[in-house]
């Protein structure tokens, strides 16, 4: 599948456009990014530590996975948003870039493991909610949520060190490279 | 300050710094999972205050469950922060984000020590229902940590946020 027409057109999109001009949208959306994505990570963490029954296995798990829920989701929304602005105003070049694809897919395999968690493992949540460690299948979804979430960050950052720049040179520009006239 | 940070940017150890490609995003990367420990213990915390989650335990219990995160995460931060500073001290000390990120930062710690040594004292019991005044302070806090993250980010973007208040 062919994907460039659509990357093409949502560079050359008008609000693409006004994202590369603006001089403070590009910085706000992206700490925007960071703060949403860093939200993500710490409210799955507790979810996942405890689940390895990190500090302890006191709490319910049933009432804290329903209480952080809204905020993972919450914040999840925000930096869905966010990250599909910042991919436009450089969409070509997110397009070529290994990390990049490396994160999407890390994303696609954490959510596939809290898919199977939720519709499998997490019906059993009543008979080990506290005072007892969660089941192997509960604890191996825990510690593949946490290498999953911390690998998107890496790839993440990633991004930022390895995009370079996209622009080609305007053939009318000419390069004079001789020593200057003192 | 910016001879300081030509001078130390000079110097044998920012060199091996810099010419250690892998090791800034590697410290940039520990940075930011560091961050999300640091901002969702007091997200916790300010959230228990008002009355969020975790309103089954005690405030004191709840803050004795983040602390030691907190701080170990922050302490980290401080290493990591520190390597990154010596790596690019012109950059960081042309940043006008990265001076009012750190005085948000020493607000930020000493308002978490302050809370640490009165929170036992105070009538953290399961059912408190906090009061306006500690509600705005909750608020402020998760107002204050936004804004340390928003400002860290802002080093890459001094110049397009503070336009003529940039340092250089």
């Amino acid at each position: 599948m062919d994907l460039t027409p659509l990357v093409e057109a949502a560079q050359n999109s008008a609000l693409s456009e006004w994202m590369r001009t603006s001089l403070k949208a590009v910085a706000i959306i992206n700490a925007l990014h960071v703060l949403a994505i860093v939200t993500v990570f710490g409210t799955i963490l507790i979810v996942d530590l405890r689940l390895l029954g990190i500090p302890n296995v006191r709490r319910s798990f049933t009432r804290m996975h329903h209480e952080l829920l809204r905020w993972t989701w919450g914040a999840f929304g925000i930096s869905a948003i966010t990250g599909v602005l910042l991919f436009m105003v450089n969409a070509v070049t997110y397009h070529r870039n290994t990390a990049f694809w490396l994160k999407m897919a890390t994303i696609v395999l954490a959510g596939i493991n809290m898919l199977v968690f939720e519709l499998m493992t997490a019906k059993s949540a009543p008979s080990w909610d506290k005072g007892v460690i969660p089941p192997n299948a509960a604890r191996l979804a825990g510690a593949l949520s946490i290498v999953l979430w911390v690998a998107v960050i890496v790839f993440g950052r990633w991004i930022g060190f390895t995009k370079g720049y996209d622009f080609t040179i305007p053939e009318e520009v000419q390069f004079d490279f001789s020593a200057p006239a003192q | 300050m910016h001879d300081f940070a030509e001078w130390l940017g000079s110097t044998p150890l920012s060199v091996a710094i810099q010419s250690r490609l892998w090791l800034t995003p590697t410290l940039q990367t520990i940075h930011i999972l560091m961050i999300g420990v640091v901002f969702v213990s007091m997200l916790s915390v300010a959230l228990r205050v008002l009355g969020q989650v975790r309103t089954e335990e005690p405030l004191t219990e709840v803050w004795h469950r983040f602390a030691p995160w907190f701080w170990t995460a922050l302490g980290v931060m401080a290493g990591t922060g520190l390597i990154l500073t010596i790596g690019e001290p012109v950059r960081e000390v042309s940043a006008l984000s990265f001076w009012i990120k750190m005085t948000l930062i020493v607000v930020g710690v000493a308002s978490a020590l302050y809370f640490g040594r009165t929170v036992g004292t105070a009538a953290a019991t399961v059912s408190s229902v906090y009061s306006g005044r500690a509600r705005v302070v909750a608020v402020m806090t998760i107002v204050l940590w936004v804004a340390i993250m928003f400002l860290g980010r802002w080093i890459a973007y001094d110049v397009e946020i503070w336009e003529s208040w940039h340092l250089a």
